[in-house]
């Protein structure tokens, strides 16, 4: 099992070369110039030389690639081309805020998703079920940014209720932050639980249909025991698929809701850096998203097992 | 089944949630932070306003962004600035005189300290126009300063430029908001400005959470009596116009700039107030002369003819827009009226006769890029493609980031582009920046050198009347010779709650909040 964990961990190392590889040069590829952006129509030919010079980008590719990785490998992602700050405090103190809001995101979506989902499956094709199809169908199909839209607009024209403006952390005034994170998290976690409650709900059928199941039912077990110990355990694998799936992609930054709520989350801090050609921020961040999405799968991977100790890694 | 639970797992997904959560430094643990800054205390005067930019750092010598712009005008200063009727008067100087056509001399207000408490002197002057001229410092005002040869300090509040030739636009570029006065010892200790703030203006720089907020504090230590009035202003980056627009509704933010659509939308709503002013920009449409057939003036005139610019107006901006030619009808005076020139006079006939003398009796095809950031570009952009039809020419609309919107336009590297431009606080940064042969963002192609003589005549003349005269002139060549076709200049619009007092904008300074406080 060990030995499993480590050689996963050792393959983070091909994935994410490649993965710096690409952006490193996807980046430089696209139209749109660093020091143009910065100075404006203003600049003169000699300031934005300057400029470009300043950040290497004068020096031929390859090397500019082997002096930004030397710098990675020992922990210095450079600093942003744009403010001059340090670029991987930047991005960690921008994750806890990402990290947040996914945890309270998933949590909503799993207390409206698994409940409902194993209610549509036991009652299968009755109007329950027919009420969570639906209502999961909306939750898939409902852009996010139209929703949070009309979320801010409902509650400021009749309850004339904005979120605070400003973002504040958890550990510094508890109240305010959940009520910064409530709106964006409702939004994100009835998304996520559209596709939670149909895994759920078909997934749980399946096991009711399988033998182990009836043998159960037929040794006289309870209802509720047959659903929550023994068809829900057994349900889990691909739901935990779609979650991990889901929160893997949360954790690298989500661009609009960050945007529409006016959040200094990782999806921010990407686009704008993105926009201004922000090279070294661009890079640092999908490394580390690359990063986090890797170890999320191995989570998933290993949580396999603990659900269904068939399944063993070695 | 269930009897060898391996405790160790959830353990593990703890351990690096934990891990996570705690690996940084608590830095945006700003816990006294705007929200919570407003109205806990009856006393404090906290001003809220919502940026619809993160700012892109605070170097007054090397930000032009505007979200960058208004924050740091209100920390740092410069020698002049305008009144309310765009007239220059002093700010950190006192006086001025010109002994001959190409020096001036400057007085100094005495007294003045930096927000690190070290008085201010003609030195800093000196250092702070050196740094603006040091191609290392790669400056985006260098080139308004093109003339200054020398700045010397005469005693600790005199202060001396020379300039290589006589230079009427000298003294407005002096009001330019990034033409401030900066603390030498400040600059070396921090390699440059763009995180740390120290200057002589109102409000002082409290702290800046990156994507979040900048706060400013009152500088207890101003100059000037009784300013400012604020005890602090806090500016919330809000990109989402509808975010803004609910903020400012129930009363979390107290100024936030719109768009002209949600203006109109917040017409009744209680307790805000909308205001407007004319803006300084005008939106245009370029063309690289080099290219067939925009090499040919006539094909220009003919697009220009074919161009309706009040349903510009009307359709992209709710006609709150006026028709506008390349200075801006703000800048009173300077500007010409452009309402009797012909080719601002839809003719569809003269348009097709012109095209068929150009060698383009059915029109041709063409593509107008524009930058799918900018709604009001892309109607833009949507409406000129109708109205050329009629002419017979057809355009396609190529939609581009603004990254790569900015890289097309510095290389000319699209035949028509739509944009928007900045007149500036001089005609001379319309007339001379974009169409003199030598102008620094002359990006098409376009070199007239009867025209060049002209501007670089306007440039040198100090007798304000001669040069107007000389400004209307140049106007009227390059509406003929239509390089660009300017169309409109825009509305301004802030929004602002009803307890703020004091407030007014204007249209080279939309947020002067020196005087503001709340009731």
């Amino acid at each position: 099992m060990y030995a499993y964990i480590i050689r996963r961990l050792l393959m983070l190392v091909p994935v994410l070369f490649g993965v710096s590889v690409f952006i490193f040069v996807i980046m430089r590829i696209v139209p749109g110039d660093v020091a143009m952006t910065i100075l404006g129509t203003d600049a003169t030919p000699e300031s934005l030389r300057q400029l470009r010079e300043d950040f290497g980008l004068n020096l031929p590719i390859y090397q500019q690639y082997f002096e930004w990785m030397a710098g990675v490998l020992t922990g210095d992602f450079g600093e942003s081309m744009r403010t001059g700050k340090e670029v991987l405090p930047d991005i960690l103190n921008r994750f806890k805020l990402t990290f947040e809001l996914t945890l309270i995101s998933a949590v909503i979506s799993w207390i409206i998703a698994i409940p409902l989902g194993i209610v549509a499956a036991i009652k299968r094709n009755s109007k329950a079920d027919f009420g969570v199809r639906l209502i999961s169908l909306l939750g898939v199909s409902v852009p996010n940014f139209a929703l949070a839209t009309v979320l801010i607009l409902i509650l400021a024209l009749f309850f004339s209720y904005s979120p605070p403006v400003g973002y504040v952390g958890f550990f510094a005034d508890p109240a305010t932050n959940l009520q910064i994170m409530i709106l964006p998290s409702i939004v994100l976690g009835t998304a996520m639980a559209g596709a939670v409650m149909r895994m759920t709900r078909s997934s749980i059928l399946e096991v009711l249909r399988q033998d182990f199941i009836r043998t159960i039912r037929a040794k006289g077990a309870r209802e509720r025991v047959v659903i929550f110990q023994h068809a829900l355990r057994n349900a889990m694998i691909p739901i935990l698929t779609i979650i991990g799936m889901q929160i893997g992609t949360l954790l690298g930054g989500t661009v609009i809701i960050e945007q529409i709520f006016s959040l200094p989350g990782l999806g921010q801090l990407v686009l704008t850096a993105i926009t201004q050609r922000d090279f070294t921020v661009v890079q640092g961040a999908v490394l580390f998203i690359a990063f986090v999405f890797v170890l999320i799968n191995l989570l998933v991977d290993l949580l396999y097992s603990y659900l269904d100790p068939r399944i063993t890694y070695k | 089944m269930m009897g060898k639970r391996r405790k160790w797992l959830p353990c593990l997904f703890l351990f690096i949630s934990l891990i996570v959560a705690g690996c940084s430094s608590d830095e945006t643990g700003g816990g006294e932070n705007s929200g919570e800054a407003k109205g806990e205390n009856a006393e404090e005067q906290v001003l809220n306003i919502a940026n619809d930019q993160e700012p892109a750092g605070l170097d007054p010598h090397k930000t032009p962004a505007h979200s960058s712009i208004r924050i740091y005008s209100q920390i740092y200063e410069g020698l002049l600035t305008f009144d309310e009727n765009m007239e220059v008067k002093g700010q950190l100087a006192t006086d001025w005189e010109q002994p001959d056509d190409t020096s001036y001399v400057f007085h100094l207000v005495e007294g003045v300290k930096f927000h690190n408490g070290r008085e201010m002197n003609a030195d800093d002057v000196v250092y702070s126009f050196e740094r603006i001229l040091d191609e290392e410092t790669a400056s985006h005002i260098a080139s308004y300063f093109s003339n200054v040869e020398k700045v010397e300090a005469e005693d600790d509040y005199t202060v001396k430029f020379t300039l290589s030739e006589p230079d009427a636009t000298f003294l407005s570029y002096l009001t330019n908001a990034s033409a401030v006065v900066v603390p030498k010892e400040v600059v070396e200790e921090n390699e440059d400005l763009q995180q740390t703030a120290v200057g002589t203006g109102p409000f002082k720089l409290e702290e800046w959470v990156p994507d979040n907020h900048v706060t400013l504090v009152k500088n207890e230590d101003y100059y000037i009596d009784d300013q400012p009035k604020l005890d602090e202003v806090v500016y919330n980056t809000m990109k989402e116009e509808s975010s803004r627009l609910s903020a400012i509704r129930t009363g979390e933010v107290d100024l936030t700039t719109l768009s002209a659509k949600s203006a109109s939308l917040l017409q009744d709503q209680d307790g805000v107030n909308i205001m407007d002013y004319q803006s300084l920009e005008y939106s245009y449409v370029g063309f690289n002369v080099d290219k067939e057939p925009f090499n040919n003036e006539k094909v220009r005139q003919a697009l220009s003819l074919a161009t309706d610019r009040q349903s510009i107006a009307e359709i992209v901006w709710d006609g709150d827009a006026v028709v506008s030619g390349p200075v801006a009808p703000s800048m009173g005076d300077w500007a010409i009226d452009v309402s009797k020139e012909e080719l601002y006079q839809r003719n569809l006939e003269m348009a097709k006769d012109l095209l068929a003398e150009a060698g383009y009796p059915d029109g041709f095809e063409t593509v107008i890029t524009t930058a799918s950031t900018y709604p009001d570009m892309v109607d833009t952009a949507q409406l000129l493609q109708q109205q050329w039809k009629e002419i017979g020419v057809q355009a396609e609309i190529n939609q581009i980031e603004w990254g790569e919107y900015i890289d097309t336009w510095s290389n000319t590297s699209a035949d028509v582009l739509v944009g928007r431009n900045g007149s500036g606080t001089d005609p001379d940064r319309s007339l001379n920046y974009f169409f003199n042969t030598e102008g620094s963002a002359n990006v098409w192609n376009f070199s007239n050198e009867e025209y060049d003589n002209l501007v670089e005549k306007g440039r040198k003349t100090l007798d304000k009347a001669e040069r107007k005269e000389i400004y209307a002139q140049a106007q009227e060549q390059i509406i003929n010779l239509s390089p660009n076709l300017f169309l409109v200049s825009p509305m301004n619009y802030v929004a602002v709650r009803d307890s703020v007092e004091g407030f007014t904008p204007y249209p080279h300074n939309g947020e002067e909040i020196v005087e503001v406080y709340k009731k």
